[in-house]
């Protein structure tokens, strides 16, 4: 029986991947998209591709092969031995950031239905369109989209989009990691400098570092706005998760999967122990993103407190 | 052989560019391109700067790097075809859904795909060759041999952005200004009811992102640790590494900055235009230093 709707997230590599419990997802994308030499990326190591793919099949869930958010060429030898193993393997799909690697992806693994991520830059049903021509089957909008967009791109480009329903916004990608600069300061050397809880702040804002990628400081949360979402027909659902512990992979999915339950249901409130599971888990504060056409750090809603931008950050759940 | 392309933000930045030995010049449509309103042309000055360029025997190109929303679509194609009737030939877009519309609706044009894009690899600019893209930017963060393997596609011209600053975060992967400060503002060139983006760097129109990336920052590490953070960005110019471009068969050699002041903007021309030349006929141009740069600049782990 076909789900009424899919719950993802993501994860960087096999260490993360077997202390997550998987319950409440129905899929996984598997790789980190933002750098080569993050702690065992699943896209640099073939077997343990093959091992996590098979560790997500055998729960039923599907798996999914992230890919790299801005690759060079030396990437794609290491890229296309990724993408053999995902077809071997029997991954579902394939999410693309990146225009060319879609072109190797239609050209070469054909049989690998391509999700299109969030750095691919969507911004029209005509951009939609032209990947759709490409062989893409899902779209996650670029996220400074707001919701009337995002409707009428699935309306117009003929895809189902994916939506960023809970966690660490993407903000920009970069060649290169800063945080290369405090390993002889700080006695933390790579790969475990980008895993530490690293806030770039500012002026009462901030922005979490993942050394090559830029995250939002907040989660971006739409607990509240969940049947705005399902009335309009979307029903994939992302919980970013890249850079987050497994306990809180566990207790977000877990709220999501009961509140979207709920919310296609028709009759739709927030219980008080969902509210307070995914504040406790907000090191900074919650926001929804751009999907009301405000300011990415801004937060819409009926719990005012959500939108506090809570400077003084809160220890990590979980870890 | 590989041509010099200036960039201009004014009539009197065309003519500047013009006299230090540009082959052809891009500028911005006012409301239509990234560069915001103070880099942009009116229809009238583009009008005059497409004669002048005419006149010297070179091209002008046209800046159309915002990405207008779906409902002002309409508007972009009136605009391109009153840019055709001018006289324009080579128009530069950042999004693959314009491109796309565009290469439909007017198949005499050349469409560039801008360093916007994203693309950086062999399979980028195969990607955009088979869209129908008559050239395709990259960065300068791509070196000659990385730019041979790209040149290798065929079917499509390569462009280099040879002088340019490279900010912490790739161009067209960034919304961390949005993220703080999004605010629709009407457009400039008067379309009625369209509006930008400012604080987007896709779909901005003033020009302004804030610029936080080059802020100082503290970076709050466990522990309590505080570390004032700026987040990496430099000038890159590839003066020195001209011929080895050309060598690698890149067809434009680009540079980077609207904005310069015409003084400004035609020195960086002609130095330029000095450096290719020499480099094309083996002559000693003159070492270029770049600036010595912090560690987080090598290439680490990439």
């Amino acid at each position: 029986m076909t789900p009424a709707f899919e719950l993802n997230t993501s994860i960087s590599n096999l260490r993360d991947l077997r202390a997550s419990d998987l319950g409440p997802y129905d899929a996984v994308y598997l790789g980190n998209i933002f750098c080569r030499v993050y702690e065992d990326n699943l896209l640099e190591r073939p077997a343990d591709l093959a091992e996590g793919v098979r560790i997500v099949a055998d729960q039923g869930k599907r798996a999914y092969l992230a890919t790299y958010a801005a690759p060079r060429n030396d990437f794609l030898p290491r890229l296309r031995k990724a993408l053999e193993v995902a077809v071997t393997a029997g991954a579902a799909a394939v999410e693309v950031h990146n225009l060319g690697i879609l072109k190797i992806v239609r050209d070469e693994f054909p049989s690998l239905p391509a999700h299109i991520g969030g750095f691919a830059n969507v911004y029209t049903d005509a951009g939609a369109l032209v990947l759709k021509d490409f062989g893409a089957v899902r779209i996650t909008p670029n996220y400074e989209l707001d919701l009337q967009e995002i409707d009428q791109i699935a309306r117009d480009g003929g895809m189902p989009m994916e939506l960023l329903v809970h966690g660490k916004m993407p903000l920009g990608i970069s060649d290169y990691c800063f945080l290369l600069d405090y390993e002889a300061a700080w006695g933390i050397e790579c790969p475990a400098l980008c895993q530490q809880d690293l806030f770039l702040t500012k002026d009462g804002w901030a922005m979490k570092s993942v050394g090559k990628g830029v995250l939002s400081g907040k989660d971006v949360c739409m607990l509240e706005h969940l049947p705005r979402l399902v009335a309009a027909g979307h029903r994939n659902f992302r919980i970013e998760a890249v850079s987050e512990s497994p306990a809180y992979r566990h207790d977000v999915g877990s709220v999501y999967r009961q509140a979207l339950t709920r919310a296609l249901s028709g009759e739709y409130d927030v219980e008080p122990g969902w509210w307070d599971l995914v504040q406790r888990h907000s090191r900074l504060g919650l926001c929804n993103g751009f999907y009301f056409g405000q300011s990415g750090m801004d937060y819409r809603g009926v719990r005012p407190e959500a939108a506090a931008a809570i400077l003084q950050i809160a220890p990590r759940e979980g870890r | 052989m590989a041509i010099l392309l200036a960039p201009a933000g004014s009539l009197e930045a065309v003519a500047a560019a013009l006299d230090a030995g540009a082959d052809a010049v891009y500028v911005g449509l006012k409301g239509w391109s990234r560069g915001g309103a103070r880099a942009e042309l009116g229809w009238d000055e583009l009008a005059a700067a497409r004669r002048l360029a005419s006149a010297r025997g070179t091209e002008l190109q046209i800046a159309l790097n915002t990405i207008p929303k779906a409902r002002e679509r309409a508007a972009l194609l009136d605009q391109v075809a009153a840019l055709a009737d001018l006289g324009v030939r080579t128009l530069i877009v950042n999004d693959v859904g314009i491109l796309t519309v565009l290469r439909r609706r007017f198949p005499e044009l050349n469409l560039t795909a801008s360093i916007g894009c994203g693309a950086q690899t062999a399979a980028d600019v195969a990607f955009f060759q088979e869209l129908g893209a008559s050239a395709v930017v990259l960065p300068g963060t791509v070196g000659p041999e990385e730019a041979a393997a790209c040149c290798g596609v065929g079917g499509i011209a390569v462009e280099i952005m040879v002088h340019m600053v490279e900010e912490f975060v790739l161009l067209g992967r960034c919304w961390m200004p949005s993220y703080v400060h999004l605010k629709p503002t009407a457009m400039a060139g008067g379309v009625a009811g369209a509006t930008r983006q400012t604080g987007s760097m896709k779909r901005g129109g003033v020009g302004a992102c804030f610029r936080i990336c080059q802020e100082p920052w503290t970076l709050e590490a466990p522990g309590g640790r505080r570390e004032t953070q700026r987040l990496p960005s430099r000038q890159i110019s590839r003066l020195a590494d001209l011929a080895a471009y050309v060598s690698a068969g890149v067809a434009v050699l680009k540079l980077q900055g609207r904005s310069l002041p015409p003084r400004a903007l035609g020195q960086l021309v002609g130095r330029y235009r000095h450096a290719l030349d020499a480099g094309l006929t083996g002559d000693e141009c003159g070492r270029f230093a770049e600036p010595s740069l912090p560690p987080a600049w090598t290439v680490v782990g990439r």
